[in-house]
């Protein structure tokens, strides 16, 4: 008897300091540094130039510096995750991540989903054309087909015209492709993103018609679950900061040139 | 005692296909049909915010996605009866021509064909969205399709081609007026499957803009953020729509075989 409860006992004990050490391990490994607070942002980067995936693979663009500095300035470390846009809001609700920076124009209907921060930038809808069309507005493609990002503002815009067929896509890249190679008449999106595809990507087919005054501009906000107010006091803070220190002046002219 | 044996080629893809002799699948077909119906009924009725409004949303892409499968199919039939022919053709260019056409096709995901033939070839041959996903769906389904008609072709006796022959049937009219005509009958249900196995496939066009069943959904979700409910309902759709499909064709292939009975 007393053998054996010798023998085992070192064994169980050596096992429960595996557990222990496997378990302290696991617990290291799962909460952030408390040091300085990690906020995950999930970003749909096929949006140049706000966020977009540059030739290294990393994710880039004015948001995502925007944000960078602003977590430099309120203490905490942004972690940029890649996700598709379709579902980007299910995941915020599900808890994926913390936060959308994603060039999500703060919407009445969308804030009744989700809390936004302070805005960090205006943005107008544009419409962009073949080189060849006479098109001005959306009023000229009556029973035409007119595409735009599944889930955006510019498609919402299609939506509300009359007359017009809107398209929706995936991304806003596939929509501009499918208006390059003449599927659909107009694309309607974001002015920064339409000046990038229209003026530099597709600059020998494509140009903007026009920038839709839909009565008042368009401010984007980073997006939190609702009622999560310790993230979202955070990044107004570094939102704050940003701007009193004219940081996101520098950011615009290094990402829009303007 | 020969003609009793009739050759069953087994595709599982499409759905369960019951068959009245199977008293578990039968049973588990009327649950899902009540359990689906029930559902898509009471859900609108209980919550018309949003469930009402979503039927009310994806009709007209049920529409497109009926368009898609119909015309799909039917040319992927056209494809598969040449593909079936080239692959036991004793001409070796026909035959390695069909055969190549099967390898790549099916060595090939059929979401990036479908990429592949609105995006990449889209570039040199402008064609409108629908017509390129029919295209899409059916250069790959007709590689699937030309499969089951080899094998229904390879499934009747040789003694029948030998006996055609021998009356002064020429190759093409021994395969055209004697072998085919039966073959129809191995090869009808296996088709039905793959129209299912198509059906639920179109929901893949939803990523070339086709507005679908399953784009309606997305956007309707999109816009008012009910994921839960939006695509609880789109499943239910396809669901009803397969279940239904599933046992027509189990009656069909019924019927077949006991006309084969007689």
């Amino acid at each position: 008897m007393n053998a054996i409860e010798v023998s085992i006992q070192p064994l169980e004990e050596r096992m429960m300091k595996a557990l222990f050490a496997a378990l302290s391990l696991l617990v290291a490994l799962s909460t952030p540094v408390l040091a300085n607070t990690t906020i995950v942002f999930a970003t749909d980067a096929t949006w140049p130039p706000m966020e977009m995936v540059n030739d290294q693979k990393q994710v880039v663009g004015y948001s995502i510096e925007y944000m960078t500095a602003a977590g430099k300035e309120a203490g905490f470390t942004p972690v940029f995750k890649n996700t598709a846009w379709d579902g980007i809001f299910a995941g915020l609700d599900n808890k994926k991540y913390d936060a959308i920076v994603s060039s999500v124009s703060i919407t009445e209907d969308r804030k009744k989903a989700m809390d936004f921060s302070e805005p960090y930038y205006t943005v107008r809808q544009a419409l962009i054309v073949p080189k060849a069309s006479t098109a001005k507005s959306l009023a000229d493609l009556k029973g035409q087909k007119v595409g735009g990002q599944i889930g955006t503002t510019g498609y919402f815009a299609i939506k509300a015209a009359e007359g017009v067929e809107p398209k929706s896509y995936d991304e806003v890249g596939l929509a501009m492709e499918d208006l390059n190679v003449g599927r659909i008449a107009a694309v309607v999106c974001d002015d920064p993103v339409a000046a990038n595809y229209a003026l530099d990507k597709y600059k020998d087919t494509l140009k903007i018609a026009m920038v839709i005054e839909t009565g008042e501009a368009e401010h984007y906000g980073v997006a939190v679950q609702k009622g999560n107010t310790k993230t979202l006091e955070l990044i107004n803070k570094g939102i704050l900061a940003v701007k009193a220190k004219g940081l996101d002046k520098e950011l615009m002219q290094k990402w829009m040139g303007q | 005692m020969q003609e009793q044996e009739v050759a069953k080629i087994e595709v599982g893809d499409g759905a369960a296909i019951p068959t009245p002799d199977d008293r578990g699948l039968v049973s588990a077909w009327w649950i899902a049909l009540i359990g689906a119906v029930a559902l898509l009924v009471l859900l609108p009725v209980i919550k018309p915010d949003p469930y009402l409004n979503i039927l009310r949303f994806v009709p007209d892409g049920i529409l497109i996605t009926f368009q898609v499968t119909v015309l799909s199919i039917s040319l992927a039939i056209v494809i598969g009866l040449f593909t079936g022919l080239g692959r036991i053709s004793s001409n070796r260019l026909i035959n390695l021509v069909a055969s190549l056409y099967v390898e790549v096709v099916r060595g090939i995901p059929l979401l990036v064909q479908l990429f592949y033939i609105y995006y990449a070839l889209g570039r040199f041959v402008r064609v409108p969205d629908l017509v390129a996903a029919v295209i899409a769906m059916a250069f790959c389904y007709g590689a699937y399709m030309g499969e089951v008609f080899r094998a229904g072709i390879k499934s009747i006796d040789r003694g029948q081609t030998e006996a055609a022959l021998s009356l002064g049937f020429n190759n093409r009219q021994t395969m055209a007026w004697v072998i085919l005509p039966q073959a129809w009958r191995t090869i009808l249900p296996p088709v039905g499957n793959e129209f299912i196995a198509l059906l639920k496939d179109t929901s893949l066009v939803s990523i070339l803009a086709v507005a679908d069943i399953l784009r309606r959904g997305r956007e309707y979700a999109s816009e008012s953020f009910n994921y839960f409910e939006t695509y609880t309902m789109i499943a239910l759709i396809y669901l009803l729509i397969t279940l239904v499909l599933s046992k027509l064709i189990s009656i069909m292939e019924h019927r077949l075989s006991h006309y084969e009975r007689r």
